[in-house]
């Protein structure tokens, strides 16, 4: 099949798809082509395996979908029914996931900073929540290989963390980021500025460099900012991947044997929709740490009638947000902050357990800049003002810079997703239903990060400030662990229940510091491929890791 | 009522600049106001009013006010999902019924008439005791009244509103940039096509 999807302005996908018959398996079926998914299919496709990437969304034509407008790009948005509740329900729709080819990286704001090697020990060294089954030193070079690839823009010498440097120069901040910097100057507050983010400051082949314009949650027109509909998803059709679109899945059946056999979808074309079934002797989900938990609790077998893969109980447990209020200044000057990417700069010095706080692991403060809706959802629910209230509140937009604190909230088993016991979808596949519910330590850590995020906007200028609780990032709900008992998959991301069912995106994740997930997410992902070709070569993939004529790849 | 702070702001004026998709979705919004299909009668009448009050627009002439209870309107008719619901509340569609009949159980215990009838500052009344979450009525012991009126009322109407370019000039928003980007990035500087801030004497706004 021809694509013809515009990516950038001058730079048209027409590159020739390389198609799949549904009734010969193939060596890859990939649910999902976000952050995980992305980088996967690339990958696997390089290294010469057949694969197929379902994706329940539409391709994003730059300039036919994109638009510069907030009301108006609903469709980047996962905006089938999702049930929340608990003590401090989750927001989902348009401040959530993705759907579509990229995912979530089409509209995210492309901060993409490390993890800490502190984050994959905070059992060892804080006594909370779990180790993670590798070290950072494991993940040290996929990080090298993803800065490159997305690529990045940052520091040539980043204070936080293991030392590294960023490929490309850091970005110009515009006023409202340079608010954050200033603050933080004048506390004694390290701050770094221009990244480390997702947005070359330069062309990248066909993708123009940024112009500016302050659209990042949006999708980019321009083609600037690093997402996987312009950074890996050309490079995987190429390869001879095929991303099949407009693919729900909604069933992963199990063989006799124990193995997965494939994957059951809808596939919706305008108003025709039809059942398939794609085969496959591998099967790697990656749909996010909402929609897979759900598809796995909702493909129940003999073998598996809590859910596929579910033996630990696990799957849909541990559900984590970053905690994310967003504080918010005014300033006697204008700001505009409207322009610039809303990612500019950031401190990290409050990321590591500190002794003297009330609560273990940190917090960063990064930049955001509300577009005219954002701001005015921030501020009612602020509180909950009307009428010449909240117009005057309005008319100091210009006047507005804000700061994001981006939080470690700690795994809890009691945060869930779970498969509403009535609700459908417009497909007629029950959803899921989120619980979520703070604990102490997340609650402290919050107040102290909103507290900092006050004083940095005081010091820079503003007059008064503002905040209100925001949550991002959802991750952990098909954890990688040691054993099978205390996961659902292993260090590889595997399925400790079925030898060819990986998991691969943003719900593996153990623990989640205080870095925005998207290029750990690929990182794990380029790092399973390595291993998943090791292990094709190995005949690995045919028993379980814990069987004991498993064979190590 | 508020002040005019960015007098010759007119970002329409700039859409010849702008890419066709995001003018075709602006221009949409602003010429092809839907019809209503789902309030009728009194629950329509409620819902403007209470939109004329969460969004005052006296100071306009009517014809240049921005029009906001028919999008609420579609919204509920056309039944979009829009990703999410609270447990402890109906879909958007049934809770939007279920409010506009709590505006007047409370109308009537606080000030003995329905909420459309009264004057402004009743008005204004009711959606406090709205806002601060205890409101009286039978519909507030089903429907949690500060979930209502922040996720609801006030968060859609008010995204309803932001989303028109009259809102925009009111608020200095340069608007869609692609093309042709941003490219005073410094000082809270304006481009040459933006307008400038003019303050009222004496006052400012921080
Ligand atoms: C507003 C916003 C800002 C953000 N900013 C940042 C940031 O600055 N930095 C950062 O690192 N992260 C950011 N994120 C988060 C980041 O986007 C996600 O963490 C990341 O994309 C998750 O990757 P994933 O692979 O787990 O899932 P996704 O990227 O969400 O990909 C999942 C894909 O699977 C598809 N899918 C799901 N279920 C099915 C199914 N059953 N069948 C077929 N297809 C399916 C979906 O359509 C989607 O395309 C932001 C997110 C949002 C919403
Ligand atoms: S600000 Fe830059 S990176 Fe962001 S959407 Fe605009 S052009 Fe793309």
């Amino acid at each position: 099949m021809k694509l013809d999807v515009r990516l950038s302005p001058n730079w048209l996908l027409d590159l020739e798809m390389r198609e799949y018959r549904t009734t010969d398996p193939v060596d890859f079926c990939i649910i999902g082509t976000g952050a995980g998914g992305g980088v996967l299919a690339q990958r696997l496709a390089r290294f010469g395996f057949s694969v197929v990437a379902l994706e329940a969304g539409d391709w994003h034509d730059s300039e036919r979908d994109m638009v510069s407008d907030e009301a108006g790009s609903g469709r980047l948005y996962w905006n089938d029914l999702r049930v929340t509740g608990g003590t401090d329900p989750l927001e989902f729709g348009a401040n959530n996931s993705g759907r579509g080819v990229g995912g979530g990286t089409v509209h995210y704001a492309a901060f993409c900073p490390r993890l800490h090697p502190s984050d994959f020990r905070v059992r060892t060294l804080d006594g909370v929540a779990v180790d993670w089954p590798m070290s950072y030193e494991d993940v040290e070079p996929y990080y090298e290989a993803m800065e490159r690839e997305y690529p990045v823009s940052g520091p040539a010498h980043f204070p936080w963390g293991a030392p590294h440097g960023y490929p490309y120069a850091p970005l110009e901040a515009g006023t409202a980021g340079q608010m954050l910097i200033k603050g933080c100057q004048a506390l004694g507050i390290p701050v770094v500025a221009g990244g480390p983010v997702a947005i070359p400051s330069g062309r990248v082949g066909k993708r123009p460099h940024c112009i500016q314009r302050g659209f990042c949650l949006l999708g980019c027109k321009v083609g600037a900012k690093s997402s996987m509909l312009v950074s890996h998803i050309p490079d995987a059709i190429a390869q001879g991947a095929e991303i099949r679109t407009g693919c729900m899945a909604f069933e992963i059946p199990l063989d006799p044997t124990g193995q997965v056999s494939g994957v059951r979808y809808y596939r919706t074309d305008g108003d025709q929709r039809i059942e398939a079934e794609q085969r496959a002797r591998v099967v790697i989900v990656a749909g996010y740490a909402i929609e897979t938990p759900r598809l796995l609790l909702n493909s129940t077998s003999s073998a598996f009638p809590d859910g596929l893969a579910n033996s630990s109980g696990l799957v849909g447990r541990n559900l984590m947000a970053q905690a994310g209020p967003v504080v918010w200044g005014r300033f006697p000057d204008l700001i505009r902050q409207y322009k610039s990417p809303p990612a500019c700069a950031l401190t990290e010095a409050f990321y590591e357990t500190d002794p003297s706080n009330d609560f273990v692991r940190g917090y960063a403060l990064q930049t955001v800049s509300p577009l005219p809706i954002a701001m005015a959802h921030l501020i009612t629910e602020e509180a909950g003002g009307f009428g010449d209230e909240l117009l005057r509140a309005m008319q100091d937009y210009n006047h507005i810079a804000a700061i994001g604190v981006l939080g470690e909230i700690l795994p809890d088993e009691r945060n869930t997703v779970t498969i509403h016991p009535t609700e459908r979808d417009e497909l007629g596949i029950p959803v899921p239903s989120m619980h979520f519910s703070l604990s102490e330590n997340d609650r402290r850590m919050m107040v102290a990060g909103t507290g900092r995020a006050r004083a940095v906007l005081t010091a820079a200028g503003a007059t008064d400030t503002h905040a209100v609780t925001r949550y991002a990032h959802l991750v952990g709900t098909a954890r990688m662990g040691f054993t099978p008992t205390d996961s659902v998959v292993d260090r590889w991301c595997r399925s400790w229940d079925v030898p060819n069912l990986l998991v691969c995106d943003g719900s593996v994740l153990p623990t989640q510091g205080s870095a925005n997930p998207a290029l750990t997410i690929s990182a794990l992902a380029a790092r399973t491929a390595d291993w998943l070709r090791r292990a094709a070569a190995a005949g690995a993939l045919a028993r379980r890791p814990s069987d004991p004529h498993a064979v190590e790849a | 009522m508020i002040g005019n702070r960015y007098p010759a702001a007119d970002v329409l004026a700039q859409r010849g600049r702008w890419d066709a998709a995001t003018r075709a979705v602006v221009l949409d919004r602003v010429h092809n106001v839907p019809e209503f299909r789902y309030f009728n009668g009194h629950d329509r009448v409620t819902l403007e009013a209470l939109c004329a009050r969460i969004i005052p627009q006296d100071h306009r002439p009517i014809e240049d006010r921005v029009p906001i209870a028919p999008w609420i309107d579609e919204r509920c008719a056309g039944a979009a999902s829009v990703g999410f619901r609270f447990e402890d509340m109906p879909d958007d569609a049934t809770a939007w019924v279920l409010g506009l009949t709590g505006l007047d159980d409370a109308a009537q215990s606080i000030a003995g008439a329905p909420f459309c009838s009264l004057p402004s500052i009743k008005q204004d009344r009711i959606l406090n005791a709205i806002r601060t979450g205890d409101p009286p009525g039978d519909t507030w012991q089903r429907l949690p009244a500060r979930r209502w009126w922040i996720n609801l009322a006030l968060k859609q109407i008010s995204g309803i509103y932001y989303a028109h370019p009259t809102a925009w000039n009111e608020i200095g928003f340069g608007g869609p940039a692609y093309p042709r980007g941003y490219a005073a990035l410094n000082f809270g500087a304006r481009e040459p096509w933006e307008a400038d801030e003019v303050l009222d004497p004496g006052s400012s706004p921080a």
